[in-house]
């Protein structure tokens, strides 16, 4: 079973680099100038209260004493409290992260349902109007920061149109995939490009390969010679791209939480930075560098199954 | 002549509108949408504008700020008087009145309120009501506050959302042991002296209210206020996407319209672009040690600071970035301040004045120095690069260093920060707060300037107990007249709220201390 041997060696190497990330955030995070009663009291502060609240939140403590207390709190799984919101940060987290993922999700899925056929109609029509259409409309895509992208498609589908609400979450699983369908849209739309454009070409080289020339001369038939032999090995570099892209999806979902008004995490994050909200900042960072991790592993995982060489 | 006309011509027009054909109308639920939630609804312990701006929804006070936030009306007390020595504030409560859940609002609950807001260690606002020593009750309606010392601002302060009435039993009765841990549990399921109760509250997403169904005071038709059911705040931190929804029609009512989209919104159909008076100023704040780390600083020079004052256009400024908006600085408090003193443009536009005094400061080739911006904030960078222009003329060489909040204000607190872009808004109807972190130096060193004028203090210190009201002006008068000749800042211009409403919306207000008045509300069917 090299696969599963692979799977469980690939868990172990996860921990270490969760561990680095800790200490790094920990670390990174105190580095910032300002903290965290400042930040909360504003410029009126007088010096005293400053202190007596970085005091009970044990701020005014040595760095490595704070390091000890906050990895104790880790390990027995208790995140703290948010000193902005006051409320435990597990709690905020458990809130916030669904929304997100929810939101990514519909992106990548949106990304994959364009850019897979799309890539084939493309690659399949080399050189032809079809394929520098499709190019083209992804080459604007790819370039079109997604703070505008999406301005323009609240202002299009949502205010003129209305087909869509202007931003918010829903109340229920299908009032969210409707609320969410928008910013999902817009973040896809630079990872379809991204996807597209790596497919395209894979796609391409496949085609060419002896393989296939031996696929068709055996006298498969088409459907099966693309989706058996082309797409599969096609895919095994497009996946590899498509894990690495779930962090910029995610680096993409804090804007777009902004502009669309969803209440996600990357919202939290941005809030909690800017109010130096060390717990939140530590706690939204161990749970992404999981999410992250766990993706990675995902896409090693599926990479080993389309390709077993990668396993051994 | 031409602001008194335009004066006149809104307050007719204001008139107008509340007092017109309109007869009220009760029901539904009000969309609002924020830039930013709320953080923690407890009148004492909250640290951030994002609160105190609603606070006044959900617990009542027992002196109620006019609309025009300048004068004084009954809130929970129907009555009150000062002693005329000054030391004691006799206050009569309503008759009948009642928290959300049916409780009555008795005077040991105001005493409790009252003594919990003046405790110097709860909060940061206590220093309102440090005048307070004592508070203590006489029947069912009395209560007595007995001050340290005579303070002038004490009406005022008991309109200041901390010194709301909680109900102390149940209060108390909420879980956890420290007043913290109590105000965190009682603030999450709360009940209410105000117009709304709070219903749900989905943090960083939407906090509904609900109209509290024992509230005392009366619609224009006879019957209890609040007309509407309920409000919906949404948090929708995107400028753009705020005013879509409202476009939209899914949200009633949007804060903080960026100033270039005021004039856009006035033109709107079914859009009622309100720009609510407002005691908030902008304005740059110098540090004026003699030396800032280990270099000498220029703007140590007081005729160095008034030259740099000269040099700027603030009108171009004003219509620059406020999209003309604003209106011209006429001391360092707003005018909406009471005893504000000021009737001309401080600092009009004068570039050989400027040129001569930084001549005669000794700096006739100039020098360089620098501004710390809010890094992604396109008003802070429109000033500056205005100011940045200006002073060129004048052979100042500015650097602009853009920094996130957090950083700023550690440079600003440590003294370690050069120049530095701000606003102000007051909390109370009194000009003792801006007065004293502005001009009194014990507080923050004057804006962390390091600028200190003994007189001012002293004046300021004596304000704070002068009770006759002729002489408080004077000193004020006197202090601003010190201030604005040689202050440590650079006044730039002075701003309304810029709410834009649905048409449909009627009877809310924006006082200019900011405070968000939804209990006269009502939607228009």
């Amino acid at each position: 079973m090299p696969l599963l041997a692979f799977i469980f060696r690939r868990v172990l190497q996860t921990i270490p680099t969760i561990a680095f990330i800790l200490v790094v955030t920990f670390i990174l995070v105190r580095l910032l100038p300002g903290d965290p009663a400042s930040a909360m009291l504003g410029d009126r502060a007088i010096d005293a209260d400053v202190q007596r609240i970085n005091a009970k939140l044990g701020l005014d403590q040595p760095i490595p004493v704070q390091f000890l207390y906050f990895s104790k709190a880790v390990f027995t799984g208790d995140l703290g409290n948010s000193i902005g919101l006051k409320l435990p940060v597990i709690e905020l987290i458990s809130r916030r992260l669904p929304v997100t993922l929810m939101l990514t999700g519909m992106a990548a899925l949106i990304a994959l349902l364009v850019a897979v056929p799309l890539s084939f109609v493309a690659a399949l029509n080399r050189g032809g109007a079809p394929d520098a259409i499709i190019r083209g409309t992804f080459q604007i895509g790819l370039s079109m920061p997604v703070f505008y992208v999406g301005l323009v498609l609240l202002t299009v589908f949502a205010a003129k149109l209305r087909w869509f609400p202007v931003g918010g979450y829903g109340e229920n699983f299908l009032d969210d995939l409707y609320h969410l369908f928008l910013p999902a849209t817009t973040l896809a739309l630079s990872l379809s490009a991204v996807l597209m454009r790596n497919l395209r070409a894979a796609i391409i080289g496949v085609v060419g390969a002896d393989y296939v020339d031996f696929a068709r001369a055996k006298g498969l038939r088409a459907r099966v010679i693309m989706t058996r032999h082309v797409l599969r090995n096609a895919l095994i570099s497009t996946v590899t791209l498509f894990g690495l892209s779930i962090g910029t999806l995610l680096g993409g979902a804090v804007i777009t939480e902004t502009v669309f008004a969803i209440p996600g995490a990357g919202r939290l994050m941005i809030e909690a930075i800017y109010g130096r909200d060390y717990p939140v900042i530590q706690g939204l960072t161990i749970a992404l560098a999981l999410l992250v991790s766990f993706t990675f592993l995902l896409t090693d995982i599926v990479q080993a199954w389309l390709d077993p060489r990668v396993a051994r | 002549m031409n602001t008194l006309v335009k004066a006149a011509l809104s307050a007719a027009l204001l008139v107008g509108t509340s007092y017109g054909a309109l007869a009220v109308e009760r029901g539904g639920t009000l969309k609002y949408g924020r830039y930013a939630d709320s953080l923690f609804l407890d009148p004492v312990l909250n640290d951030a504008n994002v609160d105190i701006w609603v606070l006044s929804n959900l617990y009542d006070t027992l002196i109620l700020p006019t609309d025009d936030g300048k004068g004084l009306k009954p809130g929970l007390a129907t009555d009150w008087k000062v002693s005329d020595d000054g030391l004691t504030v006799t206050l009569t409560l309503r008759d009948g009145i009642k928290f959300s859940d049916g409780s009555p609002i008795t005077p040991a609950d105001v005493q409790w309120s009252l003594k919990r807001a003046a405790d110097p260690k709860k909060g940061i606002w206590n220093f309102l009501v440090g005048s307070i020593q004592d508070v203590t009750t006489e029947g069912d309606h009395t209560v007595i506050i007995k001050l340290k010392n005579t303070d002038p601002a004490i009406l005022a302060a008991l309109t200041v959302f901390n010194t709301a009435i909680l109900p102390m039993k149940a209060f108390e009765a909420s879980e956890g042991t420290t007043d913290e841990e109590k105000a965190k549990s009682f603030s999450a399921h709360p009940i209410s002296s105000g117009p709304f109760v709070l219903k749900s509250w989905d943090h960083g997403q939407s906090m509904k209210l609900t109209r509290n169904e024992n509230y005392w005071a009366k619609g224009e038709d006879g019957k209890p206020l609040p007309y509407l059911d309920g409000i919906d705040f949404e948090v929708i931190p995107d400028d753009a996407t705020r005013i879509l929804k409202l476009q939209s029609g899914e949200i009633d009512g949007a804060e903080f319209i960026p100033y270039a989209r005021v004039d856009e919104l006035k033109q709107a159909d079914g859009i009622d672009m309100k720009l609510y008076p407002s005691t908030r100023v902008e304005y740059i704040t110098m540090n004026v040690r003699p030396k800032i780390g280990d270099k000498d600083n220029p703007l140590s020079n007081e005729k160095v600071r008034q030259a740099m004052n000269y040099a700027i256009n603030k009108e171009a400024i004003i219509q620059v970035v406020t999209h003309g908006v604003g209106s011209q600085m006429t001391s360092f408090m707003s005018s909406a301040t009471p005893l504000h003193k000021g009737d001309k443009p401080l600092y009009p536009y004068d570039l050989d004045k400027a040129k001569q005094l930084m001549k005669d400061a000794g700096f006739e080739n100039g020098f360089e120095t620098s501004l710390l911006v809010l890094a992604g904030n396109q008003d802070e960078i429109g000033i500056a690069t205005a100011v940045q222009q200006m002073w060129g003329q004048i052979g100042i060489k500015l650097d602009l260093q853009q920094v996130d909040n957090p950083s700023r204000t550690q440079q600003y607190r440590d003294g370690t920060f050069t120049m530095r872009e701000a606003a102000w808004t007051d909390d109370i109807a009194d000009p003792n707060e801006i007065a004293s972190y502005f001009v009194y130096s014990p507080t923050i060193g004057a804006l962390h300037s390091g600028w200190k004028n003994d007189e001012a203090d002293k004046l300021f210190e004596a304000s704070q107990k002068e009770i006759d009201a002729a002489k408080r002006a004077d000193q004020y008068a006197k202090m601003q007249d010190i201030y604005n000749s040689s202050g440590p800042i650079v006044p730039l211009y002075e701003t309304p709220y810029p709410v834009a409403l649905s048409k449909k919306v009627q009877g809310f207000v924006q006082i200019p201390l900011g405070n968000n008045i939804f209990g006269a509300a009502w939607l228009q069917k």
